[in-house]
């Protein structure tokens, strides 16, 4: 019963999170600076959420060559340059990644 | 008007546009499967998640807090803190979804995810077009939960599947996404102060790490743009 309660709270706090300022009826405005504050949302957001997974595998803080996680996204960084294509660049990088923890 | 805005043709070609992200997102989705198993939830409860919740990282971290005996209410505020770039999402999108009828709302509003924030974002009033957002939104929804059910019945028959390294592939995917945005200078601090705080706050084990570091990156990102415009 317990876990039911968790999944469905946690339904609610992520729809009102992702719905509450679509509302209408909410009074807002906003300003121009606040609209170029939130044109940083995609780099600042995403980025966020890959800095602990690249550079903290296992939540331990790894800056060592052989942290796959970060020779990994070197690579699809350097794959997005060169062949710019989202997919190929995700695809070969998710292959050197798995070959990269099967070798090490 | 142009064929391309007729509902069917718009909504196939978010559909399409979000194909490869979906696809990438396969190893996080037969994770958050398996990993409902291995925490001792039902099958049910493991979909229900991510049908209800669909929230990948939120989901993931949940089931560890359920699995170590958490609280019901540490992991809502967990969920809480962990979710909350959506308000900024919301906030960002509200120009050209909020205008639309309660039931376009509450529906894009219930999949806005990163991925349909980033596919759509750019796009002005003009631009935006409710039938791709919706078929952007609904085909993620759609593999992320087929996903899910690859990975509770792959993890009730092969145990370990969480030391695989399979979240590396929101990684992937994430990287994909940013750097093509990364072309200006403002753009370059703003990802590099957020990397930066996201290790720092994460190490620290800050419950609200992610959000907090977002915030820092758009904040030296719209300063810098500040300083930059006003120099030329």
């Amino acid at each position: 019963m317990m876990v039911w309660a968790v999944i469905i709270g946690m339904g609610v706090l992520v729809f009102l999170n992702r719905y509450v300022f679509l509302e209408p009826r909410l009074p807002l405005r906003l300003s121009s600076n606040a609209r170029q504050f939130l044109g940083f949302a995609v780099p600042g957001m995403l980025t966020a959420i890959c800095g602990p997974i690249v550079f903290m595998p296992e939540k331990q803080l790894n800056l060592q060559w052989d942290n796959p996680y970060l020779l990994s996204s070197l690579v699809a960084v350097g794959l997005v340059i060169w062949t710019r294509s989202t997919l190929i660049s995700m695809l070969l990088s998710m292959g050197f990644f798995f070959l990269l923890r099967w070798w090490l | 008007m142009s064929n391309s805005h007729l509902p069917r043709s718009a909504f196939l070609r978010g559909a399409a546009a979000i194909m490869p992200l979906s696809l990438a997102t396969a190893p996080w989705g037969l994770l958050a499967g398996s990993m409902a198993i291995e925490a001792n939830l039902t099958p049910l409860q493991g979909q229900g998640l991510s049908s209800i919740v669909f929230a990948g990282a939120a989901q993931l971290v949940a089931i560890g807090m359920l699995k170590g005996g958490a609280g019901v209410f540490s992991i809502l505020l967990t969920t809480l803190l962990l979710t909350s770039q959506h308000l900024l999402y919301g906030m960002s999108m509200r120009s050209v979804i909020s205008p639309l009828p309660g039931r376009w709302r509450v529906g894009l509003g219930f999949l806005l995810t990163d991925e349909l924030f980033a596919l759509t974002s750019q796009h002005d009033k003009q631009q935006f077009n409710r039938w791709y957002a919706l078929g952007v939104g609904l085909t993620f929804y759609i593999a992320w939960n087929l996903f899910t059910l690859a990975g509770i019945v792959l993890g009730s028959s092969i145990p370990g599947l969480e030391h695989l390294g399979l979240d590396f592939s929101i990684a992937a995917t994430f990287i994909a996404l940013i750097t093509p945005v990364v072309r200006n200078v403002p753009t370059v601090v703003c990802v590099a102060v957020s990397l930066f705080c996201s290790v720092l706050f994460s190490y620290w084990q800050w419950g609200s790490a992610l959000v907090l570091s977002g915030l820092a990156g758009m904040a030296a990102g719209f300063i810098c743009n500040k300083l930059y415009l006003e120099r030329t």
